[in-house]
């Protein structure tokens, strides 16, 4: 008797903290405020956008709650949607880079074409029509340089427009270095970790450079395993050229801040980076001038660089508070606080019209003054599938960078991977 | 005691240990070799999960990717499970020694296995890339090792070797515990025998230690070798699978063992059906293996 009652006590204990957890759950879901859970992919804007986010959801009665992943760290937000995803538990709001990803979820990204912020921007994410993307930002690379060493080696950056340009410029530099006090001319990295750089933004000079915006002629063409030999051999001339006068330790071996870093300290004339790199040189002490110039791929002048949206904010579909999210985003557009969190507090190049503030770091001035002249072509790499970018073009670039195989050879590699593709 | 298994209370005390076992190993287990026959991505999928039989491990087998990667860690497990064995035994007989500051040695060889794998990744990186190449003392006496060419982690080999390195440096210390604690069971009286008898040192060590070690080498063989197949964080963080090499006509990652390749297969390619195949294939090797390591050691064994 005695003991069947203890076995009976045990398991009402047993059996109350099993529910114990759905209790609290609860509680939480009736409770006073609902919350909105945003995943966003940009560290550096982390704690600006905390701090936005905080206010912003004091004043319309949400909790929100954002949850930041990437930088050096190699967790995707694709990766974080596709656990929450198994774990039943996805994000209201979250970021996608383009279309390869938004076809990975297009399943729970709601329809937005009715909001009104379509109407104030150029590059909201469309697909089949309909708007399903609010742009984070805008973005810009092309060859980022030193404008004081340029003026120092008497090169003019507005004559660097092709290949024949920039090889000219290149070779009087090297030249120079030890008068210039330079360890190479170009910060290039090419390791396998940095294969976002080789793969996915210098790849994207042999897709759209010199054509205008939106073009997928060529993009087209490879996907279906066609490759104009022409186009891609000038490519494989200038990325050998990049490779050439790199920084060999830092184009084999380093990591983002080595490559970044050379170009801040003025070890190097050119950094292959975008905008998003004045944080880091500016945290380094870096004062000089710079400024873009356009990538040389071709023989052609191709007098622009590469500016679009990196991401775009997509709200669930299956949410719970689809209208703060809607409101949340819309606020960005609309409020003063909004612009001087985007601009002001996260230093990001607005993707809006009405906002009428302006970046103040020298990079972020420079692509938005490209972009005013019109003076862009656009960022084509995601309709190439992340596996291919980084399993099959990247080791095929690094190979390049190595010196394993010669410039022959890459551009053959480059060839049998896109006719792989079909 | 007597009642012994269909006591009620019994159950019930076990109930926790079983239920947690359960959830986290058993069933995800066995899901993991349910969606390994399917096309699962963890994705909203409108047609739903479909059975696809062995397509997964078929698919995986013909990968020259994940040939190579099975091939590198069977090198890589190889001489890390040597490279730790013997750094760690010489470490243990070193501080069973009569040494002064032994406990301190001890202490201190131990020390980096408490170190996250991931953060030692990134240390030994700025190691490799940025001191060895500036460190003034190694430059002048051989000059070649400054050669942006000639650093650790920009040469397919090279870069193997620092991920063992890395990796021996990390779990030798743990290993070098287990060799200390068999050397210190080793009875007095066999050395003290062998003294009168007038052997060396080294036929001490040879004859004695080694022998009377055998269980240890049993355990400290097989964790090694489960460590080593299992290698992913130093990996990731020390070369990210980098630098590249051709196999088979393919290029690919030169230095991605396994567990490197099943997660890029599931999170880059996006194939969570096809790498959780990978990690069954995977499963299975390593039990085969560890059964024949284990067995082999037994024989050796010496029981008292």
């Amino acid at each position: 008797m005695k003991k069947i009652l203890v076995v009976l006590v045990l398991l009402t204990a047993l059996v109350g903290t099993a529910f114990a957890g759905g209790n609290q759950e609860g509680v939480k879901d009736s409770g006073v405020r609902p919350t909105l859970e945003l995943l966003q992919n940009k560290p550096e804007i982390d704690a600006a956008l905390k701090t936005y986010a905080k206010a912003w959801g004091e004043a319309n009665g949400v909790d929100v709650v954002i949850k930041t992943v990437g930088g050096s760290v190699d967790v995707t937000v694709d990766q974080m949607l596709t656990v929450g995803y198994a774990a039943g538990d996805l994000p209201d709001v979250f970021v996608f880079p383009g279309v390869d990803d938004y076809k990975k979820w297009s399943e729970v990204i709601l329809d937005v074409s009715d909001q009104k912020w379509v109407k104030d921007t150029a590059v909201e994410f469309v697909y089949d029509g309909k708007v399903y993307g609010f742009p984070v930002a805008v973005e810009g690379w092309g060859m980022a340089y030193n404008a004081e060493i340029l003026k120092a080696a008497g090169v003019d950056p507005a004559s660097l427009v092709n290949l024949s340009a920039y090889k000219a410029a290149f070779e009087k530099m090297d030249s120079m270095k030890a008068e210039l006090g330079l360890d190479s001319v170009v910060s290039m990295a090419a390791s396998i970790s940095m294969s976002w750089v080789t793969a996915h933004h210098n790849f994207n000079s042999l897709l759209s450079n010199g054509l205008p915006y939106g073009d997928l002629s060529v993009v087209n063409g490879l996907l279906a395993g066609k490759v104009d030999m022409d186009r891609l051999e000038q490519y494989a001339e200038w990325v050998g050229l990049l490779f050439k006068y790199a920084d060999q330790a830092v184009l084999t071996t380093g990591d983002y801040d080595a490559q970044v870093g050379a170009f801040a300290s003025g070890k190097a004339v050119f950094l292959h980076q975008g905008n998003w790199a004045d944080g880091n040189i500016e945290g380094a002490g870096a004062t000089f001038k710079r400024a873009f110039a356009p990538h040389g791929s071709m023989n052609a002048a191709t007098d622009g660089i590469f500016v679009a949206a990196p991401a775009y904010y997509a709200i669930n579909k299956d949410s719970k508070v689809i209208d703060f999210a809607k409101q949340f985003l819309n606020d960005l557009v609309y409020t003063d606080d909004g612009h001087n969190y985007m601009v002001k507090e996260a230093g990001m190049i607005p993707a809006y019209s009405t906002v009428k503030l302006s970046p103040t770091s020298p990079l972020s001035q420079s692509v938005q003054k490209w972009a005013a002249d019109g003076k862009v072509y656009s960022w084509s790499q995601y309709y190439f599938s992340e596996d291919f970018r980084n399993n099959t073009l990247g080791p095929i670039y690094n190979q390049f960078a190595g010196g394993n195989i010669n410039e022959t050879q890459f551009v053959a590699a480059l060839k049998g991977a896109f006719e792989g593709l079909k | 005691m007597n009642k012994g298994k269909h006591d009620p209370i019994f159950w019930l005390f076990l109930a926790p240990a079983i239920i947690a076992f359960l959830m986290v190993i058993i069933i995800p287990f066995l899901m993991g070799i349910f969606y390994s026959l399917t096309d699962w991505t963890s994705r909203p999928q409108p047609g739903g999960l479909q059975f696809v039989g062995l397509k997964n491990f078929i698919e995986s087998i013909q990968d020259p990717s994940f040939l190579y990667s099975f091939l590198l860690t069977f090198v890589y497990t190889f001489i890390n499970m040597l490279l730790i064995n013997i750094v760690a035994f010489g470490l243990a007989l070193l501080v069973t020694a009569k040494l002064k500051f032994k406990n301190i040695y001890r202490a201190g060889f131990f020390l980096p296995n408490l170190v996250g794998g991931l953060i030692l990744g990134y240390i030994w990186q700025f190691i490799f890339n940025i001191v060895i190449p500036n460190l003034p003392v190694l430059s002048t006496i051989y000059p070649a090792i400054a050669e942006p060419a000639n650093l650790m982690l920009a040469n397919r080999n090279s870069a193997v070797m620092a991920i063992v390195i890395a990796g021996s440096w990390q779990y030798s210390g743990y290993i070098m515990m287990i060799y200390i604690a068999a050397i210190l069971s080793v009875p007095e009286e066999l050395f003290e025998a062998a003294k009168i008898d007038g052997a060396s040192p080294f036929k001490k060590l040879l004859h004695i230690t080694i022998p009377m070690t055998a269980q240890a080498f049993t355990i400290t063989l097989f964790l090694t070798l489960v460590q080593s197949f299992k290698q992913f964080d130093v990996n990731v963080s020390l070369t990210g699978g980098g630098p590249s090499t051709q196999f088979m006509g393919k290029f690919m990652r030169g230095t991605e063992l396994l567990a490197l390749d099943i997660y890029n297969t599931a999170f880059t390619s996006n194939s969570l059906a096809q790498s959780q195949a990978r990690s069954v294939l995977f499963f299975v090797v390593l039990v085969v293996i560890s059964l024949i390591q284990v067995r082999q050691n037994k024989r050796k064994e010496i029981e008292l």
